[in-house]
């Protein structure tokens, strides 16, 4: 499963023009599932000069190195190829398999459905290596799930960086994104900080 | 406001058929989820709940996570209890119908109500606890009736593999004094939720309390909020200080009475007793006798002084006389069990003997027929009518109504 080095110098070239498609991902439905912390795993997606920061992690919980990442997009994108950054010691990712638009992967569904394009994964702490994806059948996607089924031998999964590389179109497929209705007044969420005086 | 589907677990096996949980374990569980799921469709109105009951032939979806209460109250309804409960699959099974729910953006939730024996293993538990979490459902575990000594272990070894970042509960409610629903509007199960949570727990509180007179509200001193209606609060608390005061002084002429009875033995305490159970159609008698057994026997027997008082008054008064001495008597009756049965039985017969009325008979009257109760007394097992200590019991009866007459024909039929 190809992976293959960058022939240029990263720092003469500018590389962070490519791996801009992170900003089209809706960050607030990112999802994963069988992690540690809730909402970490927002935190991997970041520019690509971060991608060697290995302050931001996501873990998986401790005895179970799989972990599955839902990364839906704001417009539909074409990736050309993915980076991921695992963490050191062998606690990074072995293999990855992806899903095209679908939100319902759960472990027993990403172990049961053939994915989209399976990889091998070497480590990549520096950031370096890049997996192309078959570009034909990755085009038109509103949603990416990332299944990491296994690691380099440690207990848990560390993941520091997600990197994706493509274009985006200007199509978007859902109109609304996740929109709660006022449907009965609730004191809680009308709380006064203030106090207000009625001249009577 | 978390956007939440729930599965609601409820064991219909045949441990709860048991009534150490008012009216029925099983009763007391429905109250429980019908506040569940109002409880959750109104802190955030899309949010779904679902039921499905564990025992019988196996776990069986009664309703899809729906956020219609009218739904969720027709499923509940006309359940039968029987069989045992699975547990392990009965988890599954909801975990399988969160997977499914219409709203994928919603957390999943499963409320466990544990009931019966626990008979899976801890390392069984454990494994299905790391499943949940795995999938990202949160467990909230409501253990009450059966003990076995392990359950408590168990589930809470089960919570502790479920839980991510405080997203789980447990909440154990040990039988007879509470209500189920009223324990758990107060538990994290509510609470937990956050502000909405708790939001929704008061108006519960008052909304149900409001329906059962001094009932529920755990909150609140006579379970109307304050806030919400002030003058129906203040109207509870004047006519409660009204009772107190009436009730304090209708003790303190009882407790006179009751000093002349006092020194006679249990035995022939329950002789009135069972007279008035007689007269009133009431069979209460193993009841009472149980009540003898108890050890503040004084207590008991100037709380049936003061009942029978308060029967002449009743009996007297007839109508809607017992009715409102009924409520006042439960509001104030919490303070001391056994005090608030014997008042609550003394009504009863109160009421009956009223009702069953020689027309407005007045009690007195009744006991004060000598031959009436001799003949009564006799037709009793164990009793004795020429025993001395029942002959000083109904003297003394005679002797509290004042009537001579009945003095001089007791002493002609000694």
């Amino acid at each position: 499963m190809g992976s293959c080095l960058h022939q240029h110098d990263c720092e003469e070239y500018e590389c962070a023009g490519d791996w801009s498609l992170y900003k089209n991902i809706d960050i607030t439905g990112v999802t994963a599932l069988n992690e540690t912390v809730e909402g970490s795993a927002k935190s991997v997606f970041k520019p690509w000069e971060q991608r060697s920061d290995l302050s931001t992690v996501l873990a998986s919980n401790d005895d179970d190195a799989e972990l599955i990442v839902f990364i839906p997009f704001t417009t539909d994108v074409k990736i050309k190829s993915i980076c991921v950054v695992g963490g050191v010691d062998g606690h990074s990712p072995s293999k990855m398999r992806a899903f095209l638009n679908r939100d319902d992967i759960d472990f027993s569904q990403a172990n049961d459905l053939t994915p989209v394009q399976e990889w091998e994964l070497a480590e990549n702490i520096r950031g370096e290596l890049e997996y192309p994806t078959k570009y034909a059948k990755f085009q038109g996607v509103a949603s990416l799930t990332l299944h990491f089924p296994s690691n380099f031998g440690a207990d848990a999964t560390h993941v520091h960086y997600i990197g994706l590389r493509g274009e985006a179109t200007q199509m978007k497929r859902d109109a609304i994104a996740n929109t709660v209705y006022e449907a009965m007044p609730n004191p809680s969420e009308h709380k006064y900080t203030k106090l207000f005086t009625c001249l009577i | 406001m978390v956007l939440e589907a729930t599965m609601v677990c409820m064991d219909n096996s045949e441990w709860m058929r048991n009534g150490d949980y008012s009216p029925t374990r099983f009763q007391a569980q429905a109250d429980a989820i019908n506040l569940i799921c109002g409880a959750k469709t109104q802190s955030n109105p899309e949010n779904t709940v679902g039921v499905l009951t564990m025992a019988g032939k196996g776990p069986r979806v009664l309703i899809t996570p729906t956020n219609d209460l009218g739904k969720i109250l027709q499923a509940l309804h006309g359940l039968e209890v029987g069989g045992e409960m699975r547990m392990t699959s009965g988890v599954q099974v909801a975990q399988l119908a969160l997977k499914h729910r219409q709203n994928k953006h919603q957390r999943q939730r499963i409320v466990l109500f544990a009931g019966s024996p626990v008979l899976a293993d801890k390392a069984v538990l454990e494994g299905m606890g790391k499943k949940l979490k795995k999938n990202n459902v949160a467990l909230d575990i409501v253990s009450f009736g059966e003990d076995d000594g392990e359950k408590v272990e168990k589930l809470e070894a089960l919570l502790n593999a479920v839980n991510n970042g405080d997203n789980s509960h447990i909440v154990h409610i040990p039988g007879g004094e509470r209500v189920l629903s009223d324990v758990l509007i107060s538990s994290s199960i509510f609470t937990g939720d956050g502000e909405g949570g708790s939001g929704f727990a008061a108006a519960a509180a008052a909304s149900a309390a409001a329906a059962a007179v001094g009932g529920g509200g755990g909150a609140y001193d006579f379970g109307v909020d304050p806030n919400l209606d002030p003058e129906l609060a203040l109207a509870l608390r004047v006519s409660m200080e009204e009772e107190r005061a009436r009730q304090e002084a209708a003790m303190k002429r009882s407790a006179e009475d009751s000093t002349a009875k006092g020194q006679q033995a249990g035995e022939s305490s329950s002789a009135p007793d069972v007279a008035m159970s007689d007269v009133g159609l009431v069979d209460t008698t193993d009841k009472s006798k149980d009540m003898m057994i108890d050890d503040d026997t004084a207590l008991l027997q100037q709380a049936i002084a003061m009942s029978m008082a308060q029967a002449a008054q009743a009996a007297a008064a007839a109508g809607g006389g017992p009715a409102t001495t009924d409520t006042s008597m439960e509001e104030s009756g919490g303070d001391d069990q056994d005090l608030a049965y014997a008042l609550q039985m003394s009504m009863q017969q109160a009421a009956a003997a009223a009702s069953a009325a020689q027309g407005s008979a007045d009690v007195n009257q009744v006991l004060g027929d000598q031959s009436f109760v001799s003949s009564v007394l006799s037709s009793l097992p164990g009793v004795d009518p020429n025993d001395p200590n029942v002959r000083d019991v109904l003297a003394s009866l005679q002797t509290d109504e004042g009537k001579n007459d009945d003095q001089a024909t007791k002493d002609k039929s000694k």
